[in-house]
This record gives structure tokens, sequence and C-alpha cells, in this order.
């Protein structure tokens, strides 16, 4: 179980348990390990929605080096 | 008049553009249509007149060019006509068809004075151009090249090619900026012309170095509004359309126009008709997400809660039944042991009365028995006592038997006894003492 999972990843991961879920597919016993994963899937997903992680000035530097080396070739 | 000298005669420059003038003007008195490219406009804001450069072209060579003027109040109304008609105005570069008269001045020399242009040619010539760079990139297999990427779930870091002052870029960013759902977009300026013809090469330029920081953008928007409807043929250019239909990752267009839809418009990922509805589809991506998210919390929480209780009352049911079976079964359990008891009770009662008997019997039995083996062994020890009686000395003595002793014992045969022992003889009743003459030795009896 990865911290690093990608939203769209996590995100593919909740429908899949949902649709479990849905379908009653999921049984008792595994429903605590389903639900606190599908929590942390929730957690990475809304995370997304609400920030980015952009850094502009960091952008714009590597624009600066790719013209930099653009001039050199 | 010409000077004359002794062998020639002699004009002055202005006679001759004069004389030129005149045949011209005589020559062509009325206005023509005349079809060319014009090449430059070259209009200059201080005059308001403009002195277009007109080409004919074969083969992209230069086959005739001539200078050409166009006075403000002729260029205001057939600037106003094509705006009207082709929502582009008068610019380099394009097929114009003309009303001209050859004109001849003697300060400026030839040229054609444009009265009138009509605008219909060059529509058709713009259309044209657009269908032949739509039939271009079809044919070259890219038209729908944008629209096959991929657009991640969450479009959320946006290269916005338009100009800070444009409207349409204030209304796009009011959108996603204020959206009341608190969706976090990354958006950076890329600034450009966005209409007339330099916004070809302007859009170009930000396209290729967006390219060169892609993996920081999901998407780029090309957004332009307020400007009115003028000068957006540039968006049907075979290189704008070319760029944005292979540009690596989607591109999206809010140009904000009422007139037909661009080529690069139709190439693009996806095209709203304003920049706030693109704005809108951008959030409406997000809504995408993050509805089946919390629909997906919900079913989760509602459908754990509903399987834990029922689970729960499944459990309660099984703890009934079971304790209403175990009861069951030890009530019967119960019984059982009592009936048991019952019988064990019964039935030891009854064996024990039957033993009872039993013992009565033997021990009448054992009576019974013991006397009369007493009184057999009563019997058969006064029979002994009899015999014993009967083979006493006394009674044997009685009978006329007799002891005879030698020295105090008795003398069963002969051969002990010599002629002159004295031996005793005991009867029944008295001893004799005899003297032993002599001895026979007999057999017994």
């Amino acid at each position: 179980m990865s911290d690093k999972i990608g939203y769209t990843e996590a995100f593919e991961e909740l429908q899949q348990i949902v649709s479990e879920i849905e379908q009653g597919e999921i049984s008792v016993d595994e429903l605590s390990e389903k639900v606190k994963r599908a929590a942390q899937l929730i957690k990475v997903c809304k995370a997304k929605l609400t920030t980015t992680e952009e850094d502009v000035n960091k952008i714009l530097k590597e624009l600066d080096a790719s013209r930099a080396d653009d001039n050199e070739a | 008049m010409p000077e004359k000298t002794s062998d020639k005669t002699i004009f002055s420059l202005l006679e001759v553009t004069q004389s030129i003038q005149k045949t011209l003007s005589e020559r062509y008195r009325s206005a023509f249509w005349v079809k060319a490219e014009m090449n430059k406009l070259n209009f200059y804001g201080h005059s308001g007149h403009c002195y277009p450069e007109l080409v004919e072209k074969q083969d992209g060579k230069v086959i005739a060019q001539i200078k050409a003027h166009l006075w403000k109040d002729d260029y205001i109304r057939a600037n106003n006509n094509f705006k009207a008609v082709l929502k582009e105005p008068l610019k380099d570069g394009i097929k114009i068809l003309f009303l001209a008269k050859v004109s001849f001045d003697p300060a400026h020399g030839l040229a054609l004075w444009i009265l009138d242009i009509d605008p219909s040619y060059t529509l058709g010539d713009l259309e044209r151009e657009k269908q032949e760079t739509i039939s271009r990139l079809q044919e070259e297999g890219i038209f729908n090249r944008n629209k096959t990427l991929k657009l991640p779930l969450l479009p959320q870091r946006i290269a916005i090619i338009s100009v800070e002052t444009s409207k349409g870029y204030v209304d796009f960013l009011k959108v996603i900026e204020t959206n009341s759902w608190n969706y976090a977009f990354f958006h950076l300026l890329f600034p450009s012309l966005l209409q007339g013809d330099k916004a070809v090469e302007a859009i170009c330029h930000q396209l290729r170095r967006i390219k060169r920081i892609k993996s920081h953008f999901d998407v780029v928007a090309i957004i332009r509004g307020g400007g009115g409807d003028i000068g957006l043929s540039c968006y049907n250019s075979y290189q704008l359309a070319k760029e944005t239909a292979l540009f690596p990752i989607p591109v999206i267009t809010g140009i904000g126009h009422a007139t037909n839809e661009t080529v690069t418009e139709m190439v693009s990922f996806s095209n709203a008709i304003t920049p706030t509805k693109l704005a809108e589809f951008l959030l409406q991506h997000f809504h995408n997400f993050s509805i089946p998210l919390q629909d997906g919390e919900r079913i989760i929480v509602d459908t754990s809660h509903q399987l834990i209780s029922e689970a729960k009352s499944k459990l309660h049911s099984e703890l009934k039944l079971f304790r209403s079976v175990t009861e069951n079964i030890l009530t019967a359990n119960r019984n059982e042991v009592r009936e048991l008891l019952k019988s064990v009770f019964h039935h030891t009662r009854s064996q024990i009365g039957q033993f009872k008997l039993l013992v009565l019997q033997w021990k009448d039995k054992l009576f019974a028995h013991a006397s009369l083996q007493c009184k057999q062994t009563q019997m058969e020890l006064k029979n002994i006592d009899k015999n014993i009686f009967n083979m006493s000395p006394q009674v044997v003595l009685k009978r006329g038997y007799s002891i005879t002793r030698l020295n105090g014992e008795a003398i069963k045969d002969t051969h002990t006894i010599r002629s002159g022992d004295r031996v005793s003889t005991t009867l029944f009743e008295g001893n004799i003492i005899s003297v032993v003459q002599s001895t026979n030795q007999s057999a017994k009896e």
C-alpha cells in the first residue's frame, strides 16, 4: 500500500471498491480493511481536488533553461 | 514648351510626365474591376490613406506588380464593408477584387487608384483558404490528432494563451478561481496577440514555449473574448491549426465569437463558445470526479452500516436460535435424566425387593441345609462312637479275648517267647500269671 498513489489510480481503485461493496461482494470480515483503504483513497482524491503543487518560479526557471538549450542547439 | 536647339528638341521631365498623364487619362477614361493580391496594405495612420502593394503571382513568383492608393474615405468605407461581410479588416496578404482607375501623377508616378473593394470576392477566397487548411490537415491525417489525446481526470494545471487585458481571460479566471467547490487550479499566462495576422506566429511561439515545459500542464487554453469578431481568420491558418492539432497535450479553445467555427477550434481537443463556458467545461471535469467520490463515500458508509447491522441482527437471531435450541436440548435432557432417575429408583427398588426375597429364601435353605448336615454328622459321630466302643479292649475282652504280655508288652507271635518265660494274661476280669511250657510255631489263626 503505497503512500504515493496517484489520484487517477486512487479514483479507479475507489470506484472498484464502491462497486464491490454495492454488489455485495465484500463480506463483513473484509469490510474493515476495505473501508480503511477507501478512506485513504478518498483522502488522496479530495486533497487533489483542492490543492496543486505547481510552482511558477520553478516552471519559469525550467523554461529559461530549455531556451538556453535551444540557443546552444 | 520644349526648348529647341540646332539639332534637338528638349522636353522637361514635367512636360514628359504630363504628356504621359494626358495619354493615359485619355486611354483609360473609365474605372474597371481588377483582381490582385494585396501584398501590403500600407496604411498611414496620420493621413488615413493607404498605399497598397498589388501583385500577381504565378508559381510563387511575382509576374506583375503595381502600386496603388486608397484614399481615406474610400478606405474607411471599404474596410467597414470588409468587417461587416468577412469579420476581417482589410489586411496584408489577401486577394481582393477592386474597382480602379489608372492614375498617373507627374510627381508620384503610375498607380492604380482604388475606388472600391468587393468583400465577397475575398470572403470566397478566405473560405477557400479555410477549406484548404481543413483538407490539408485531413490529408495529413492530423485533423483529429489533438482530440485523441486523453485529458487527465482533473485538468488542473492550465497553460493559458491570452492577454492580461482580455475580458475573456478575466471571465475565465473568475469562474475557475471563485468556484464554490474550492476546486484548485494552477494557471500560468503565456501572453500573445489573439487576432490579426501576427497572432498566428505569436500563438505558435507560445505553444512552442509551453511544449518545452509540458510536463507541468494538463491542458492549454487559448482564450480570447471581448475584442469583437474581427480578425479571427488567423485561426484558420494552416500553421496555427497544425501546431494545435499536433500539440502533445490537449488544447482547448474559448475564442468567443459569433462567426463560424475556425479550423483551430475544430482541431482543438474541445472548443467552447465563450471563455466562461470553457472554464465551466473544466469545472465539469472536476464535478465528474468529485460527485462519484462523494457518492462513493456515501455508498461505502451506508452500505457498511447496513452490512454491519445486518450481520448484527443475523448474529442476534442466530444467538436466539442457539439459545432456544440449547434450552430445548437441556430441557429434553433434563427430562430424560429425571425419567432415567425415576426408572433407576424403580428398578433398584424392585431389584432390592427381589434380592430380599432371595436372601430370605437362601437363609431358609441355609438353615435347612445346615441342620441336615448337623444331623448327619451327629449320626456319623454316633456310629463312630459306637464302633469305637465296640472296638474298645474292655468290650473285646468281655467277648472272651485276652492279652498276653511279656515284660509288659503284648505278645503277637511266638518268636520272642521262650519256654519258661513268665507271661501275664489279662482277661475281662482279672489276670493270669503263667509260665510257658512250650511254643507252637504254628501259623496264625
